[in-house]
């Protein structure tokens, strides 16, 4: 059954191009950060539009995905779809899929994703494919960062 | 419009269509019907809940809420079981900042005038103005709201906190990123925001020049506002100490809105270059005490604690509630003081109070429901010696509960 469901959003300031992203409920919430469902190297970024280090670890992070393409990214915004959600990822050209917060209690979408997460932002799962998930809150440093991902630093 | 368009566009009017709460009034059914045509247009979809309430002279109960592009009045004569059909406070829609740590706020002049405050989100992100509309009929019709602030630059001017001084003159505080903005045109480094002030001595249809309080607040967590024993406004936030300790400061503002003193207030040593987005709250009791909650990671953990602010440290802290708990919030009336929060435990979200009646030395326990869907921040409220628990919750609506 699908508990993904998708909106398409037409943005009525950037008429030039449609957005998809993906409503979160505690289940499609709880599955998009189980250990199992990740088999590739993979960070999913909580952030939001009120936080002024989200914008830095998200600009940290797609440059990491462009300089490594076995390396994914999945953003979470932990709040409505809006516009301003839509432009933050575009104006630091964030790339990978893109979820919002749906219609589920807050409480719950949050608690399903991490429920280690206390609502401070930036909010970084990194999985490094074999099963193991560390969580950090703030702002990171690519090394660490690969580290948890388990890749080996390039020199 | 493709199929996969079309087919996005009635999966989220139906998300819009599931989580519009239980109105409290018919003016919320009409905003539903909006919020869920736009909802395709990337509108927020969900309806935002912070909301303030504060009992009258007379004992009425009254509540401000957002909904749409205005805020609404709602008033109650029976502790909040039923609600008025509410009056429109600001006349002229405008954007309104309605989420829990940022909702609108309610106080009363001496004279009896009836002062809404709120947060006007601008076209920048993060950008805002501090706004304040007053009633002189109790609530019956209100002036057209004023900006607070002189600096009209398209910057951060949010988060507002509203305390009427026992002198008469109100008070507001808000986070203010003026010279952050400064700081990096000039390409030097700033850290956090600032906090400013503006004092009314007119009952708030006018405010004097904002005064600077303090350099490097916390970013985006409410302000707990408080009146000291002798009657001034006391306001506490979350600071950035050096060099990112996300601790709490204390001030006391003087009757021109400058600041006495900025203190450090706690000292958990949170480091993390992040945004908590979760503000303390603060009571004076008769004798002085300063009783404080906040959330601050401490040894690894995210927790709710209560502590008694003293010069230099904090008396008694110890954690309030579970490991979910969150959003406490503080009051005393009289010789009785109650800490309230929310806490999430898996399947609804709790709320759940603890009363003193001996300074803090001692709390008993009390469960007050539960909410399946979104809610509020919750609120401690104050009725002569009497305290409330006020609770918006998406399905439920506007309640309050009578601690007993």
């Amino acid at each position: 059954m699908k508990r993904l469901v998708l909106i398409s959003l037409l943005l009525a300031c950037t008429a030039a191009f449609a957005t998809t992203f993906i409503a979160l409920d505690r289940k499609s919430a709880r599955m998009l950060t189980d250990k199992a469902t990740h088999t590739a190297p993979t960070i999913v970024a909580l952030w939001s539009t009120d936080c002024p280090h989200c914008k830095t670890n998200l600009g940290l992070f797609a440059n990491m995905v462009k300089a490594d393409a076995s390396l994914r990214l999945i953003t979470v915004a932990v709040e409505p779809l809006s516009a301003e959600v839509a432009a933050s990822l575009d104006r630091s050209k964030v790339p990978g899929k893109r979820y919002v917060y749906g219609a589920d209690a807050p409480e719950a979408i949050a608690f399903a994703l991490d429920s280690k997460w206390r609502g401070e932002l930036p909010r970084t799962l990194l999985f490094d494919g074999h099963g193991n998930r560390v969580a950090i809150s703030g702002t990171v440093d690519r090394a660490s960062t690969r580290k948890s991902l388990g890749l080996t630093d390039k020199r | 419009m493709t199929p996969l368009h079309r087919l996005g566009a009635i999966a989220a009017l139906m998300i819009a269509a599931s989580v519009l709460p239980h109105s409290a009034s018919a003016a919320d059914a009409k905003d539903k019907a909006t919020m869920a045509g736009m909802a395709g247009m990337g509108k927020k979809i969900r309806v935002e809940l912070g909301s303030s309430a504060a009992f009258a002279k007379d004992g009425q109960l009254l509540a401000v809420a957002k909904q749409g592009d205005h805020l609404l009045l709602y008033r109650s004569g029976d502790q909040g079981t039923h609600w008025s059909s509410p009056v429109i406070v600001n006349a002229r829609p405008e954007a309104i900042s309605g989420d829990g740590e940022n909702r609108p706020k309610i106080a009363f002049a001496q004279d009896g005038g009836v002062l809404i405050s709120w947060t006007k989100p601008l076209g920048k992100p993060n950008s805002g103005e501090v706004r304040l509309a007053r009633s002189d009929d109790g609530g019956a019709s209100f002036a057209p709201p004023i900006t607070v602030h002189r600096d009209r630059q398209e910057i951060t001017h949010r988060f507002e906190t509203m305390v009427a001084g026992g002198d008469g003159r109100i008070y507001l505080a808000w986070i203010d990123k003026r010279d952050l903005e400064s700081a990096k045109a000039a390409k030097n480094p700033y850290r956090g925001a600032a906090i400013y002030a503006a004092v009314s001595e007119d009952g708030g249809r006018s405010f004097k020049p904002e005064v600077k309080i303090a350099d490097h607040s916390c970013e985006c967590c409410r302000i707990a506002g408080a009146v000291d024993s002798d009657g001034a406004p006391l306001f506490l936030w979350r600071h950035v100490f050096e060099p990112n300790e996300r601790d709490h400061a204390l001030v006391k503002l003087r009757t021109d809105g400058t600041p006495a003193r900025v203190e450090r207030a706690t000292f958990d040593r949170w480091k993390v270059d992040g945004c908590p987005h979760h503000g303390p709250a603060l009571a004076v009791a008769p004798d002085g005490t300063r009783h404080a909650v906040w959330f601050n990671q401490k040894n690894g953990e995210g927790r709710a604690f209560y502590g008694r602010l003293v010069a230099g440290g904090v008396e008694g802290q110890r954690i309030v509630g579970g490991e979910q708990a969150a959003r406490a919030d503080i009051a005393i009336a009289g010789h009785r003081m109650a800490i309230l929060w929310k806490e999430y435990d898996g399947e609804r979200t709790q709320l759940h109070a603890e009363i003193s009646e001996d300074g803090g030395a001692s709390f008993k326990r009390l469960a007050l429901g539960a909410a399946n869907g979104a809610s509020d921040h919750p609120r401690v409220i104050s009725f002569g010696k009497e305290l409330f628990a006020y609770w918006r919750t998406e399905l439920e609506g506007m309640r309050a509960f009578r601690l007993p």
